[in-house]
């Protein structure tokens, strides 16, 4: 019952769609797994900080992280104003109108993740695989998985998976997900225990006998590992928070690779009823970003404890430089000196690493299945708009698989996975992979900023139109701190030039890779024109989608 | 013949207006809302003992100094498809207590909106020939058939009452497969399966056949809705999505393969698919943020074909 003098409440019949809302827990399993501190942030993000030796991590991440929930706060202020949307191509399709929004979403959501596939095979590969051929000791596979033709059968293998796994429907997958968020955290929790009581002598001991027998090498491995690298005075010194800015600021477009994505899937359905709906879903964003944050710091200042700073960034150089075709040779080891596979060595027992391997592999199958998923929208969505033709967003009436709009993905993802396994140049290009769908977010980002002038009505419609900052809308504010991090990530990504001193840290902006970047873009820019013309020619305006009835 | 669209208005004063005016905008002959007319929800302005109002709008506490003021909000209540309703402090604690007052005065508070939505019809397209069709469904109370019937520009339609579209005809039926919210119009699939039937009895050319049945196809895609624990709150965040349509709808549009099939409902399912030789759509809905989601259809009469369609954000 009310008492008289609290706050008066809505009155609510029973009537479709009322529905209870959001648990926050749901929405915080989605965005961490989303930064996947394994998948992403130890593969590449935590395994290139040897290239900035002057600067430090933890500071990075700090800043990064910052700036972060700046997206965070934007794109739930974006998903409060306009509720199951669809997300960026929407929002963006509100404000710029339908060609700009579609060439920067089906760029960063649909193009892009055609070269994501072989990033998520050599994940795969070298996270679960190859580690668990080497503590079941199969050697004949292991060798195998190290080889082009290896790496590209991955690629099929990962495809084919993320495909079924649409074809599975996301609440199958939810409660996949949902199993492998537990099984990963204790097989992180057991790796952190044994970081914390077991001792840097202890770990380079084990190393040393356990890459003897598991790879056969001979003499001081931990030693020779961090030789390889280039010795102590090439990598970074201890890990520490100064510089706080400086050179540390160089690490943050390599976070990027991991923790931009805390939005990632900002679609929100049923029906916002105020500013608690907004805060459960900024909520659940903020704390996937911040927890996945403090569980890598936990891990790095472990890691200086326990493998020692210089063996462990040694170790990643080792792996980065051969992966991507910077040297010949992987060094002692033949497979990368990934934490889990190291912890597992400390057991001196092949079974229980190969278990410790596999549990965490549940961080890569909670995951995984998101590959293609957003795409899928994507594809839908500018089918429904007749930009790309009805036919895409065909599902098939038997098994409930959009069949188009995974060929659409299959097909182009094996393409490039071919160059990507059998060349080494296209490695390289791996910030290309955030690049573009950082582009995305910029787009999203100026949206966000000019939509409660560009979009009056509909901004102050909504809970959002209540905050702001002094006297400035929230979303203003948000939108354009995200956009000046975002900026600050593409200016150093793409410039000084590649061929200047300093001017290749990220591989990214040297010629062949900027022309596969700028190709999705002319392909997307073509389609659109393309579709203007043909549905001109068939009776239908494109540009009529998005333009607002009078309402007087 | 161009056929303008919407569904599941809900009570949105704004999505009203502007679909009012759809029919200039897009050069359209007849606009149709295929259903669910009335909104979902009360906002209480209660006055105070001392005289002020306040009243709570998107979890924020107004406190309304002035007439203006007051009628300023109920704007922005009217415009998200609430029913804004003045009451007393003791009134506002007596419904929160008695549902019967409650649902007395929802009755009250739709059939008044629906009446004054159809004089804003009458106002704004008598005599431009420009047809205005609304549809009553599952969340429409029985009692706005008959406001609806007895309008004089604003035609209506349901199983029973087939309209006539030029050369074609449109059957329309607001009745639905079960919800978890038990609403006006809802029956188990068997007997929504005989009620199609019925309505389908004085059709008999599937080329000249329009369907306005407001539940999508089972499994169509323009039916996916998130999944729903118990207790109303979502799987998985409201990452999980299912099919909710009607299994009766999908049979039946198999069955008799009409030219064209509107439906609504599903919210978040705008979409269109070909089932068979028919072209289905759903252009969902966004009542609450004021934008009319639509879809706009040609029809070439000769050829008895649609020539093009379009879902629009308008």
């Amino acid at each position: 019952m009310a008492a008289v003098g609290e706050a008066p409440t809505l009155f609510l019949r029973k009537a479709t769609g009322l529905v209870k809302g959001w648990s926050k827990f749901d929405a915080f399993l989605y965005s961490f797994m989303s930064v996947n501190f394994v998948t992403l942030g130890l593969f590449f993000s935590l395994a290139v900080i040897g290239y900035v030796p002057e600067g430090q991590v933890l500071p990075a991440l700090v800043i990064s992280g910052l700036f972060i929930s700046c997206i965070v706060v934007t794109y739930a202020g974006l998903i409060s104003i306009m509720p199951r949307a669809g997300g960026d191509y929407v929002w963006q399709s509100r404000v710029f109108g339908g060609g700009l929004a579609f060439v920067l979403s089906v760029t960063g959501w649909w193009f892009i993740l055609w070269y994501w596939t072989p990033i998520y095979a050599s994940i795969l590969n070298v996270e679960v695989l190859q580690p668990l051929a080497a503590f079941l000791g199969m050697d004949g596979l292991l060798t195998f998985l190290g080889k082009d033709i290896g790496l590209f059968t991955i690629c099929v293998v990962t495809a084919l998976l993320a495909g079924y796994l649409v074809s599975l429907g996301m609440e199958g997958y939810a409660r996949i997900q949902k199993v492998c968020f537990y099984i990963g955290l204790v097989a992180l929790a057991v790796v952190f225990l044994v970081m914390l009581f077991g001792s840097k002598a202890g770990f380079e001991s084990a190393f040393n006998q356990e890459a003897g027998n598991l790879f056969g090498t001979t003499g001081n491995a931990y030693r020779d590992t961090i030789t390889f690298a280039g010795g102590g005075a090439a990598l970074p010194a201890d890990i520490g928070l100064t510089p706080f800015f400086g050179k540390s600021m160089l690490i943050i477009p390599f976070l990027c690779f991991w923790i931009l994505w805390p939005n990632w899937g900002s679609t929100l359905y049923g029906e916002v009823r105020g500013a608690s709906d907004f805060k459960r879903v900024m909520s659940g964003m903020m704390w996937g970003l911040w927890v996945t944050i403090a569980i890598a710091a936990v891990f790095l200042v472990l890691s200086s404890k326990f493998f020692g700073w210089d063996f462990f960034n040694a170790g990643n150089v080792n792996f980065i430089n051969y992966f991507y075709g910077y040297t010949d040779s992987p060094g002692p080891t033949p497979v990368w000196t990934y934490p889990p596979l190291l912890v597992g060595m400390f057991f001196h027992n092949d079974l229980i690493g190969a278990l410790l391997v596999l549990a965490f592999g549940a961080w890569f199958l909670g995951w995984a299945g998101t590959l293609f998923l957003s795409s899928t929208r994507v594809i839908f969505a500018a089918a429904f708009d007749r930009i790309l033709p009805e036919k895409v967003a065909d599902v098939s009436e038997r098994r409930h698989v959009p069949v188009w709009a995974l060929i659409l993905m299959l097909v182009p993802s094996i393409i490039v996975s071919a160059f990507y396994a059998f060349t080494t140049v296209m490695k390289t290009w791996i910030i290309d992979a955030v690049l573009v769908i950082a582009v995305t977010f910029f787009g999203t980002a100026i949206a966000a900023m000019l939509l409660p002038w560009r979009k009056k009505r509909l901004y102050e419609a909504s809970a959002m139109a209540r905050y702001k900052v002094a006297g400035i809308p929230l979303i203003t504010v948000t939108g354009a701190l995200s956009a000046l991090f975002l900026g600050y990530n593409l200016y150093k990504w793409l410039w000084p030039p590649y061929n200047s001193p300093d001017g290749n840290l990220y591989a990214v902006n040297v010629p062949d890779s900027l022309w596969f970047m700028v190709s999705m873009y002319v392909l997307a820019l073509v389609i659109y024109v393309v579709a203007k013309f043909v549905r001109k020619s068939q009776g239908i305006d494109l540009s009529a989608i998005h333009k607002e009835i009078p309402v007087e | 013949m161009k056929i303008f669209f919407v569904t599941d208005l809900h009570g949105s004063e704004i999505c009203w207006k502007k679909f009012l005016n759809a029919g200039s905008f897009y050069g359209a002959d007849v606009v149709i809302l295929g259903g669910d007319v009335t909104g979902k929800a009360m906002v209480p302005i209660v006055q105070r003992a001392n005289g002020t109002w306040e009243a709570s709008l998107q979890d924020h506490r107004d406190t309304l100094e002035s007439e203006d003021a007051i009628v300023e909000f109920e704007k922005r209540v009217m415009n998200r498809g609430y029913y804004p309703i003045r009451v007393s402090d003791q009134e506002y604690v007596a419904m929160q207590e008695d549902e019967v007052l409650v649902d007395k005065r929802f009755k009250e508070v739709m059939l008044d909106g629906t009446e004054r939505w159809i004089a804003m019809a009458e106002e704004k397209l008598a005599n431009t020939g420009i047809r205005v069709i609304a549809c009553p469904a599952n969340d429409d109370m029985f009692e706005i058939d008959d406001l609806l019937s007895g309008a004089r520009v604003v035609e209506t339609g349901d199983e029973d009452h087939p309209i006539q579209l030029g050369d074609f005809t449109m059957v329309s039926m607001g009745w639905t497969n079960p919800t978890p919210w038990h609403t006006f119009r809802e029956e188990e699939e068997p007997e929504l399966a005989v009620r199609i039937d019925r309505a389908l009895e004085g059709a008999t050319d599937p080329e000249t056949t329009i369907f306005n049945f407001h539940a999508p196809p089972y499994g169509s895609k323009l039916d996916n809705a998130p999944a729903l624990n118990p207790d109303l709150t979502y799987v998985s965040g409201g990452q999980a999505i299912r099919p909710v349509g009607s299994t009766s709808v999908h049979e039946s549009i198999k069955r008799f393969q009409p030219l064209l099939s509107l439906h609504g409902h599903i919210h978040e399912s705008k979409g269109a698919t070909r089932i068979g030789k028919t072209l289905a759509l759903n252009p969902g809905s966004s009542y609450e943020e004021g934008i009319l989601q639509a879809a706009v259809v040609n029809i070439d009469e000769k050829k008895r074909k649609v020539k093009n369609y379009q879902l629009v954000n308008g």
